[in-house]
């Protein structure tokens, strides 16, 4: 999976800019496969991206459309694909949103990150194999829209590291 | 039609009215102007009646992006935004960083004008689909985070990013700011009011428009380029660590730091206050704007208090500025303008005038309050700064600026004021930077050194001097030699990051853009082909336009700088013995420009 450090994290977004131009030559979030959460009045920035949760939330297919690939990454059948939103439903951090009826979900590029390349502060790295449960988050975040989950996730993360950051300082 | 690049989209906005309307942006109207600072001028120079009150609904309130807004181009995070300045009277804009304007940028709008007024309190949720228009009269008096917040909650997405105005803002003071990404300002010459005066308490946008190109690959080989050029300069390392704060110790070392209101350029205290102690003990994290790769922004917690930022010019108006010698009130402070939406600047500046008047008994506490301010007062400041936002007791008074306020009294008293145009000096003695000093003099929004940034003369880079300029001297900070041609070249190249909507510590100081690889980019980002000379003699006749606009104005300020810098020499330190010969200088920059009958 890929793993992020929070305390690196700056809310450039050039993970999220080199993600969309990688997959489409374009530029938006809508198109990126890893998405920036930036909280103002936190001080904390975060990618959100794939988990590669032991639960495989998104795999609760009702069209049979999703697999894992070799390195554990999520592939979406284009043409058994409904479009029915299950797996934005899904997933407990807002990693997997549709754009244009179309689900975007991490595919690590063929186990070539282009998010990792691009971000100059060492925030990402790529540890195949990792593995983490995504049971309880799944719980807090039921209900909520992609964007509110993804905020949901940074801010519990974020706290932990506003924790340090007080000990650091004081 | 424009396929690629741009929106191609303009939104205007009748806030009174409750309405809206799309126009399609014509490639003709806007091949000449590009994008962004250059395009808002042409749009106000063209629509605007230039008689209206800065303060009244007619003022048309303009938030600008660009071509590469939002694209690969590392730090195409910049949105500019105009009006007609309630602080000067003439041109008034100011650009920003942070998120806001790549998500501008996917609503598919490259200019959003806004005229009438709200009633009650209004904010603007933009989308690709339109407008909505949401009145919001519990967010009065929120700070700029409260605000940011509470529209991302209520809408449920928090992929929204907002430019909000403060108490300061609401209230109308011409030197308000509009805040965007929490701690992203666009802070001078009072945008803040004119939102306020529109009851418009916040521009929210989020939309579903991707930035298309016309030749990615092509586009993203230039990008390359760039992203090189910005890692191997020099100053990589440094402006990771330190951003604008390196200045601090930096114009420090010439003897150019602004300390007790330009009476000196050396100040003793320059390690308490520096942006190295604030980076060792104080910042958690660095921050940046979109898509950049120097993140120069940082977050700190001290005491009792945290926020993004400082930039330098808050860190220098509240320390060195006004004589104070403590780092942790800076922060404070930092946090208190952001937030109430006060520029720290024209702030700086109308509290360090202030204590300069009082010190020479030009004005006696009877005049303003039983106030007696000495330099270094942090208590007295905390308070005033409170005040100047809310416009209560003497801080009501205060709130005009500090050239409106200098009326009341002698004419010593008006010449102590740090301005030019009606807006105050930045925190740079021209004393020492001569280039700056013509900018400051020239700039069409009023002393300010955003307009060419001519950092290259403090580079010591005497042979490409002599080659760009014609005299090695263009390097050397203290001679007025070829610095008008330096103002000339670099307010072109400044003009081209705001149309680009890029950095400019990082197009600019950091060298990386000319009319060369920018012509490039900017046909492989929208068809549109520009040849390095044309764009050249376009960006030219830009800077122009703002003068022509001015005129319309009505302008009656001269382009020239505050005595203090072109008749007192600096007592000590490394400028010590210089003056601004700045007449010199204007006139040459006037023949460069064939103005002499403008």
């Amino acid at each position: 999976m890929i793993v992020v450090d929070i305390s690196r994290c700056t809310g450039c977004r050039r993970c999220e800019t080199a993600c969309a131009f990688y997959h489409t030559g374009k530029t938006h979030r809508n198109l990126s496969r890893i998405k920036v959460m930036n909280i103002y009045d936190k001080g904390v920035d975060s990618p959100v991206v794939c988990l590669q949760c032991e639960e495989r939330f998104c795999a609760q297919c009702p069209a049979d459309a999703i697999r894992m690939g070799d390195h554990g990454e999520v592939l979406v059948s284009p043409t058994l694909c409904v479009e029915c939103g299950a797996c934005e439903r899904n997933c407990p951090v807002g990693a997997v949103e549709l754009f244009e009826d179309i689900p975007f979900v991490c595919d690590l590029c063929g186990g070539k990150p282009r998010c990792i390349e691009a971000c100059t502060q060492g925030a990402l790295s790529y540890e195949p194999g990792k593995q983490v449960s995504l049971k309880d988050r799944k719980k807090e975040t039921d209900g909520m829209k992609p964007s509110e989950k993804r905020y949901h996730h940074v801010s519990m993360e974020g706290g932990k590291l506003r924790q340090r950051w007080r000990v650091e300082n004081d | 039609m424009i396929e690629h690049g741009y929106g191609g989209r303009i939104l205007y906005v009748d806030l009174t009215e409750r309405e809206f309307q799309i126009k399609p942006l014509k490639k003709g109207w806007i091949k000449n102007v590009i994008g962004g600072r250059a395009a808002n001028t042409k749009r106000l120079l063209e629509e605007l009646d230039t008689s209206c009150d800065p303060l009244g609904p007619e003022n048309m309130l303009i938030f600008g992006v660009g071509p590469l807004t939002g694209s690969i181009l590392p730090a195409s995070a910049y949105y500019t935004i105009s009006a007609r300045s309630p602080l000067t009277g003439i041109l008034g804009d100011s650009a920003a960083g942070g998120q806001f304007g790549a998500r501008m940028k996917s609503t598919g709008f490259d200019q959003i004008i806004i005229t009438g007024r709200g009633d009650p309190m209004l904010y603007l949720l933009v989308t690709d689909s339109g407008v909505r228009f949401v009145q919001c009269p519990e967010l009065e008096g929120k700070n700029i985070l409260e605000t940011t917040e509470k529209i991302r909650k209520n809408n449920r997405d928090h992929s929204i990013e907002v430019a909000a105005i403060g108490v300061a803002g609401e209230r109308e003071v011409p030197f308000a700011c509009v805040v965007s990404s929490g701690n992203r300002v666009n802070g001078r010459t009072g945008m803040g009011a004119v939102m306020g005066s529109k009851n418009l308490k916040a521009l929210a946008v989020a939309g579903n428009r991707p930035v298309t190109l016309h030749d990615p690959l092509a586009f993203s080989e230039e990008v390359k380029n760039i992203e090189y050029k910005i890692k191997v300069n020099p100053e990589y390392d440094k402006r990771h660590r330190l951003g604008t704060t390196m200045l601090m110790k930096d114009l420090n070392g010439i003897g150019i730091l602004p300390t007790n209101h330009f009476r000196k350029g050396v100040c003793d205290y320059v390690d308490d206050i520096s942006g190295e102690i604030l980076a060792d003990r104080y910042k958690v994290k660095n921050k940046s704007c979109y898509n950049c790769s120097v993140h120069c922004s940082r977050y700190y917690i001290c005491q009792g208090t945290e926020s993004e930022g400082p930039e330098f010019e808050t860190l220098c108006s509240f320390t060195s500025r006004i004589g104070v010698n403590d780092l942790e009130f800076a922060l404070d402070m930092n946090y208190q303008l952001n937030q109430t939406g006060l520029d720290s600047i024209s702030t700086g500046e109308v509290i360090g005038w202030l204590m300069e008047c009082q010190e020479r008994e030009l004005i006696k506490p009877e005049d303003v309050d039983g106030l007696n301010l000495g330099w270094g007062d942090k208590e007295k400041v905390r308070e005033l700064v409170h005040m100047i936002a809310h416009r209560e007791g003497i801080g009501k008074e205060l709130a005009q600026g500090a050239t409106k306020f200098s009326e009341k009294f002698g004419e010593e008293a008006q010449k102590l004021v740090m301005q030019v145009k009606g807006l105050d000096i930045i925190c740079g003695d021209p004393r020492g930077i001569k280039a700056y000093g013509l900018t400051y003099a020239v700039s069409s929004r009023g002393a300010d050194h955003l307009r060419a940034e001519p950092y290259f003369e403090l580079t010591e880079q005497y042979d490409i001097a002599e080659k760009r300029f014609g005299t090695p001297k263009a390097a050397d900070r203290l001679s007025e030699e070829g610095k008008a041609e330096l103002v000339t070249y670099s307010e072109k190249i400044a003009l081209l990051t705001d149309s680009l909507t890029i950095c400019k510590n990082i197009g600019l100081c950091m060298d990386v853009i000319n009319f060369e690889n920018s012509a490039r980019l900017l046909y492989y980002g929208t068809g549109i082909e520009y040849n390095p000379d044309e764009l050249e003699t376009l960006l030219g006749e830009s800077v122009k336009r703002d003068l022509v606009l001015n005129e319309k104005f009505g302008i009656k300020t001269e382009d020239t700088l505050p005595d203090r810098f072109t008749k007192e020499p600096l007592k000590e330190g490394p400028t010590k013995g210089s003056v601004v010969n700045i007449e010199k200088m204007v006139e040459e920059y006037r023949r460069l420009h064939d103005l002499r009958n403008v």
